[in-house]
């Protein structure tokens, strides 16, 4: 009974002092809508304004030039003075009649069938043994993911030393174990491993990492389910790990696909696109056109080429995932 | 932090760099304390830039109202490139290095001013100093009969060779080739296989063979084209209607090289080819005077030479190149730059910049200034060069299409030595090529009359 009292007592103080704080107050406006279309389209607006900076860049550095590119892929251009001129389908006619494109295709088909599948396999063993206790894991893949960062000019000036047939490490590496020197520089074949040796080089580290986040993913209970029911390792990796991974390997192969199809630098830097054009590659023979040919709509029309190419490639692969994986796309 | 605060903050740091970047704006050629701006873009390396500096001081000393700003641009691609988005931009610089190889863009892009415009202006040029300059530079600088540049510098190409090997295959180091023949034979007796394995650890010359579609690939035809002069051939007519480099002189020259390439059996090696003669493994090879400056330092105790190209069965020829000097009409003070330009001209000047630089003087007068003398007779070597520009006679540029015959060219060079293709039958298909374009060539109204050949 006393503390009912009590608590009255406490209580009145401090409702009189919520009432004193709602009269002395100065009364408010009435509160917007809470909801309702004009609140959608205020919150809309406000929103654009602030990605109005990034859409201005975007639209400007990347989308005019890619709907530029268009136009020009239909029109002679040389860049230095004077206006395009429309061609139509010129240059594409031209292209396709071109020798020299189509064996530079097929220099990146062939760069691409080297990296990708040796690419990812190295990328998928790294992320495998760096997921098991391993000493010294934290180390090893930063190892593994430091050609990634690393300047693709700076990284290809060295690995041009390196494949150098007279003064080079790789020639001296083969002939202290018996190999026998290979002409890195002037056989078209050596060539072209060495662009593949250096193309996977540069870009499994990154493949590493998203391996082993799909990896890391794939909940541990499934493979102590099996071990129990008595399925060994490599039972265990093709019938849980494989399909889990499924969504993981469809980006990795669709990003290295692309990658490896749009490579120039590493082609630039370490053989120019020789031994007598066996390394010109698709993005090089686009550099030619453009910037020593001059000829801007020509070039143009290669780009768009190659962004066909891709994306049927792209639509290829996607399809061919939609069966597997558990979860799907 | 209180929210009002970290909104001020936000302000403040969006003012500040909002203001900071407002000096980034503005045009190139404003007035800068009162002096104009005379914006210049070259292509000097490194370590010939305390030289420019000294050049610069020197002009800004004598004429003090010109400020020269110099820019650095990375040789031919990156050169080429900035070149047309700055003009394309309106941004293009007052005097900028260029060359013949894209002078026919920039003229038809009406990107720069004839040099007519200049010497033929109150502030001009005698004949007399037009004529005093090589004529190999000035049918460089020009298209089509008319200046539209002209020569800061010259280069030529000898041949640059390792004494000390000579003397250990037991040949006179005083006397290098002087004839094709002798460059072979020199090269087979300097050409050592040491320990048997079919490699050779030791070439005689090393023939300057890169990929056709590597940013070198115009360096090694201009390297190839004294060849083809020495055999007494030509690159084109006098019309500009056909090529001439597949006729015979072209064959010649060009199986000169494959044998140099095949029987040294050079296909071991690289495209380094200073490393190689820094590493001793080769004896003799194609340079030009810019490189003397780094000689002590890359050398070191090497006893080296220089000689002039050797003779072919025709006459003795070497290529001059060098550096040409146009001005932009985009310029602010074209006459500031014409000043500049004017000045480099004087054989004072030139023998000044041509002993700081290492390079050549343009003009044949220079060799007539004392102190020049005396410091060819210090340095053996550029006396061998300068000395050489007599040789650099007429060279009959291309004036159409230049850029992609040279590529037609430097294919065909590789094919016969790294491809072991015939001579006579990939110099054919490139003249094929040449004639194609050179029939779809938009020559706009009549040519004049080609530089008269002297």
């Amino acid at each position: 009974m006393t503390e009912a009292v009590v608590q009255q007592e406490q209580a009145e103080p401090a409702q009189a002092a919520v009432r004193r704080a709602a009269a002395e107050d100065p009364p408010r406006a009435p509160l917007p809508e809470a909801s309702g279309p004009s609140r959608r389209r205020r919150d809309g607006l406000l929103a654009f304004g602030f990605l109005s900076p990034t859409l201005l860049v975007f639209s400007v550095f990347i989308l005019f030039p890619i709907l530029f590119s268009l136009y020009l892929s239909f029109s002679q251009w040389n860049m230095f003075g004077g206006e395009s001129t429309f061609v139509g389908l010129d240059n594409y006619a031209r292209m396709f009649g071109d020798a020299e494109f189509w064996s530079v295709l097929a220099h990146t088909g062939v760069y691409t069938l080297g990296t990708v599948p040796v690419n990812m396999a190295l990328a998928l063993g790294a992320a495998f043994y760096l997921n098991t206790r391993v000493i010294g894991k934290r180390f090893l893949r930063a190892a593994f993911f430091t050609p990634v960062v690393i300047s693709a000019v700076a990284a290809a000036v060295v690995w041009r030393w390196v494949f150098d047939p007279n003064l080079g490490l790789a020639n001296y590496a083969l002939e202290a174990i018996g190999f026998g020197a290979v002409n890195w520089s002037n056989s078209p074949a050596a060539a072209m491993v060495a662009l593949i040796i250096v193309g996977v080089w540069k870009s499994f580290g990154i493949n590493m990492v998203l391996f082993a986040a799909g990896l890391a993913g794939i909940p541990k209970h499934y493979y102590e389910a099996a071990s129990i029911d008595g399925a060994n390792g490599w039972q265990q990796f093709w019938h849980i790990t494989v399909p889990l991974l499924a969504p993981t390997t469809l980006f990795v192969l669709v990003i290295s696909i692309i990658g490896s199809f749009q490579v120039f630098d590493i082609v630039f830097v370490l053989t120019s696109g020789g031994p007598l054009g066996a390394t010109k590659v698709l993005v090089f023979y686009l550099y030619e056109h453009a910037f020593k040919y001059f000829d801007m709509g020509y070039a143009s029309a290669v780009a768009y080429v190659l962004f066909a190419i891709l994306f049927a490639l792209t639509l290829v692969q996607v399809r061919a995932f939609r069966g597997r994986g558990v979860r799907g796309i | 932090m209180t929210k009002p605060v970290l909104r001020a903050l936000a302000s403040a740091l969006l003012a500040v760099l909002l203001l900071a970047a407002l000096p980034g704006c503005g045009s190139g050629s404003a007035s800068n304390d009162g002096r104009t701006t005379v914006v210049f873009w070259h292509s000097l390396v490194n370590s010939t830039i305390p030289a420019l500096d000294e050049l610069l001081a020197r002009f800004e000393e004598e004429h003090p109202d010109i400020r020269i700003q110099a820019q650095y641009i990375p040789s031919g691609d990156a050169l080429v490139q900035k070149l047309i988005t700055s003009v394309r931009s309106n941004t293009a610089p007052d005097i900028s290095w260029i060359h013949a190889d894209y002078l026919e863009e920039l003229v038809r892009a009406d990107a720069i001013f004839p040099m007519e415009h200049f010497i033929g202006g109150e502030d001009g040029l005698a004949d007399s100093v037009i004529a005093d300059i090589y004529p190999s530079l000035l049918q460089y600088s020009s298209w089509r009969g008319q200046l539209y540049s002209l020569p800061m510098e010259a280069t030529n190409l000898g041949l640059l060779y390792n004494k000390d090997l000579f003397r250990e295959a037991g040949l006179d180091p005083e006397q290098p080739p002087r004839t094709w023949d002798e460059l072979l034979s020199y090269s087979e007796r300097l050409t050592i296989d040491r320990n048997g394995d079919g490699r050779n650890e030791q070439i005689g010359f090393i023939t300057p063979i890169y990929p056709a579609s590597s940013p070198n690939g115009p360096w090694m035809v201009w390297q190839w084209i004294p060849f083809l002069w020495q055999g007494g051939g030509y690159l084109v007519n006098e019309e500009q209607t056909r090529v001439l480099f597949a006729e015979e002189p072209g064959v010649r020259a060009l199986t000169l090289w494959k044998e140099l390439y095949d029987r040294q059996n050079q296909g071991t090696f690289s495209n380094e080819f200073m490393t190689a003669f820094i590493s001793k493994q080769t004896a003799m090879m194609l340079d030009g005077p810019w490189s003397i400056p780094n000689y002590p330092r890359l050398l070191g105790n090497m006893d080296w030479g220089i000689a002039p190209l050797p003779a072919g069965p025709e006459r003795r020829a070497t290529i001059s190149g060098g550096e040409y000097l146009a001005i932009f009409k985009q310029s602010q003070n074209p006459d500031a730059a014409w000043t500049f330009v004017k000045w480099m001209m004087d054989p004072e000047i030139q023998a000044f910049w041509s002993m700081k630089s290492g390079y050549l003087p343009v003009r044949a007068s220079v060799l007539d200034v004392p102190e020049y003398q005396d410091y060819l007779d210090e340095n053996p070597a550029l006396r061998a060069f300068v000395e050489q520009m007599a040789d650099a006679g007429t060279q009959r540029p291309l004036d159409y299409e230049q850029l992609a015959i040279q590529r037609a060219i430097a294919r065909a060079i590789e094919r016969a030595t790294v491809g072991g293709e015939d001579p006579r039958a990939v110099l054919e298909a490139a003249a094929a090529e040449s004639n194609r374009l050179l029939d779809a060539a938009d020559r706009g109204e009549d040519a004049p009359e080609p530089l008269a050949e002297r």
